[in-house]
């Protein structure tokens, strides 16, 4: 026997993952500094000569983390509205008044067995939700979230977004096909006339809106609706906006038109023989869509990311800019500002409250307290400083006030009719469309000097 | 007012966007506390209906259902006559009322059968090894112990349930829903002879009217502690039509004569 053996044998089992460890991170270490050192430069050139590339990727990754903690807000605010528009409380146990329960929620989904079912065609079985997921991330590519954050602005973004919208009943019918279910075949099928059917007003509707931006790029849309908020297109175009807002409520698979997944039903359409996961991302894509379409509603009809009125004295800040004491500065202020608002809080507590409340909760309170409060401090900030925090707000506001009247509505309505929804689609919103991209079309030639080309 | 589209989506908006500002109806149970009385345990008492009636049946569903055997109860049958019970005799209020007699020295009865009159219980041993204890033969048993008895006393169905083994409740679920089975022995026992000949002769009419002035009919339970029933064979011999009294065979009567017998029996005035 060896020594190195004899000392393996010896040692505890502790000891033991210390000895792999300690080494293993001097070896890392070694390896990642020499790495940097050696391949950083050329690789950071590589990325600067494929700048647009770069950049499409991060927007891509940046997109796809965003709908997560997108998707878990939405169910969040959906439990937590429709509970209050039905005299309950709602989800209040799971961290600060239930917030984490989506989260957990996500978490039980994770930990549930993948599933296929004996006679599915595994392969498009496992693609149907990447499909259905990786269409709604890619719709999100082309929205503004403000001036300079977006995805990516193409010239053709409306028809690239209703494209994707379309690939969305790909995934649909993908599950409804593979499921070997009959229920599942007829839900899928169901669906996909549905959101067919709903896709043809829906691109008629903002054609209109096309005309007067006189562009399909959501950038200049946004731009073409910038002033104040008579600029905004739901002005222009009141009836292209409803049948555009009915319409998505049915793409989005929305109550009430949510007979493809109709929650309160036995057979849940083509996702009957879904489960953990692959169900989940499902789900995930709804919620995600329903953020999609609520974001292009504020986008076309409501002016995306342009504040609804000009705000003469935020950028005419002579006095005081916020970039002007330098990040180090804002670092002082705020770690300054919150370990003095933290002390000065508790012994105002102890002062008021007396005995009642502990040292320790006192601080805690004044913590949280002096966060939120710096927190609003430093978005104040960049409200004023940055044009794109700002924008990312009002546009952020927007949408989710369309949210929050998606999750109304579905508080509020009953599911219609399958024969009742595509008749309303057909005869009703088809003509409507039309209808209105007719009269558009008419008096931009009329108000055109000199007519249009 | 004229049909304005989409005026009840606005409403029905309107009222939920109120709803989300309403409070709330939830009560967070470990954090509060409903008021509730310390010793409640739920909703111990008979409803009634809207007749001021007892809901209470007597059917001892509840107390068959207990899992822990805790329902004992007493009570009335559902014609309000005789005294029922279920459960062992000795539950807190009676134990406590034994006790005392104990102490007074007095005899101590045992509430649970003082109620019925003690019956010979030989017939129904003989009834029950004929239908092999079946529970399924259970309306023919009772059938059988009301030939005997000439009503269904309840030391008889006690008796049954204990040797078949039949749930109580069952046993006087179903002695109660055939109308011919009674838990009465009449005073009197007025049988209508209705075979060929003394339907030739009119007992339907003698029938019909001793029926009217009784207040009951062939094959429903007694009024006035006096059963109407069908004679099941003609006692040779006698006139039609023929109608017994208590077994014993009437002169000949006519519809106005059985009407008057009938009043008689009943109490009534004679008319």
């Amino acid at each position: 026997m060896s020594f190195a053996v004899r000392t393996w044998d010896g040692m505890s089992s502790r000891a033991r993952l210390l000895a792999i460890f300690i080494p293993a991170a001097i070896v890392a270490a070694v390896v990642t500094v020499l790495a940097i050192v050696l391949l950083g430069p050329p690789f950071l050139d590589f990325l600067g000569a494929n700048m647009p590339l770069v950049r499409f990727v991060v927007a891509a990754v940046a997109i796809l983390l965003l709908t997560v903690p997108t998707a878990f807000v939405l169910i969040y605010l959906e439990l937590k509205v429709i509970a209050r528009m039905n005299l309950r409380v709602g989800p209040n146990r799971i961290g600060p008044w239930g917030a984490a329960m989506s989260v957990i929620h996500g978490l039980k989904v994770l930990s549930k067995e993948d599933f296929a079912p004996t006679g599915t065609d595994v392969t498009v079985f496992t693609l149907a939700p990447v499909v259905t997921y990786m269409a709604s991330v890619m719709s999100l590519l082309v929205i503004p979230f403000a001036p300079g954050l977006f995805g990516q602005d193409f010239n053709i973004g409306l028809l690239f977004f209703f494209s994707m919208g379309g690939l969305t009943v790909v995934g649909l019918l993908m599950a409804g096909w593979s499921s070997f279910n009959k229920y599942s075949l007829l839900g899928g099928l169901r669906s996909a006339a549905q959101i067919i059917s709903y896709e043809i007003p829906l691109t008629l509707s903002v054609v209109g809106v096309i005309i007067l931006a006189g562009s399909m790029s959501m950038n200049r849309i946004v731009l073409a609706q910038s002033g104040s908020v008579l600029d905004w297109f739901v002005f222009k175009q009141p009836l292209a906006a409803l049948i555009f807002f009915i319409a998505a409520t049915a793409e989005a698979n929305r109550t009430p038109f949510d007979m493809t997944e109709a929650d309160s039903e036995i057979v849940a359409g083509f996702a009957t023989e879904y489960s953990g996961m692959r169900f989940g991302f499902f789900f995930f894509a709804e919620y995600v869509n329903v953020f999609i379409v609520s974001a292009l509603t504020a986008t076309i009809f409501f002016g995306g990311w342009t504040a609804p009125f000009n705000w003469p004295w935020a950028y005419n800040l002579n006095w005081f800019h916020p970039l002007s004491i330098g990040i180090l500065g804002w670092v002082l202020i705020v770690a300054n500002v919150v370990l003095i608002g933290t002390v000065l809080f508790a012994i105002a507590a102890r002062l008021i409250g007396g005995r009642e409340w502990g040292l320790w909760d006192a601080m805690g309170l004044g913590f949280l307290f002096l966060l939120v409060a710096v927190a609003g401090l430093v978005g104040t900030a960049g409200f004023i400083a940055f044009d794109w925090v700002a924008g990312l707000v009002w546009f952020m506001a927007k949408t989710y006030f369309f949210v929050i009247t998606f999750v109304w509505m579905r508080a509020t309505l009953p599911r219609v009719r399958v024969d009742q929804l595509m008749g309303f689609a057909w005869k009703w919103l088809l003509p409507a469309s039309l209808l209105n991209l007719f009269v558009t079309a008419a008096a931009v030639i009329i108000t055109t000097p000199g007519g249009a080309r | 007012m004229s049909f304005v589209p989409g005026l009840g989506i606005a409403k029905g908006m309107a009222l939920t966007m109120r709803r989300f500002f309403a409070p709330k109806a939830t009560i967070q149970y470990p954090e509060t506390a409903p008021d509730i009385a310390v010793r409640f345990r739920g909703r111990l008492q008979l409803l009634y209906d809207e007749l001021g009636n007892v809901k209470c049946e007597t059917c001892f569903q509840c107390a068959m259902a207990c899992p822990v055997e805790c329902i004992d109860m007493g009570g009335f049958d559902t014609i309000g006559r005789f005294h029922v019970h279920w459960g062992a005799a000795e539950q807190y209020a009676e134990r406590r009322e034994k006790s005392a007699l104990r102490k007074s020295g007095r005899p101590v009865p045992d509430p649970a059968y003082t109620h019925f009159d003690a019956i010979d219980t030989a017939p129904i041993d003989a009834i029950l090894e004929k239908y092999d204890w079946d529970q399924a033969q259970m309306l023919a048993i009772l059938a059988a112990i009301q030939d005997v008895y000439g009503y269904l006393p309840v030391a008889a169905l006690k008796k049954v349930s204990q040797v078949s083994g039949a749930p109580y409740a069952l046993i006087y679920g179903r002695a109660t829903y055939y109308s011919h089975l009674r838990f009465e022995k009449p005073d009197h026992t007025v049988a209508v002879c209705r075979c060929t000949a003394c339907l030739m002769a009119g007992a339907s009419r003698i029938a019909r009217s001793l029926g009217g002035a009784l207040g009951t009919e062939i094959g429903q339970p007694p009024a006035g502690g006096v059963a109407l029933e069908q004679l099941p064979a003609h006692i040779p011999g006698a006139a039609s039509p023929l109608v017994t009294l208590d077994g014993t065979p009437q002169p000949r009567l006519t519809a106005t004569a059985a009407a008057a017998l009938g009043r008689t029996l009943a109490g009534g005035p004679v008319a």
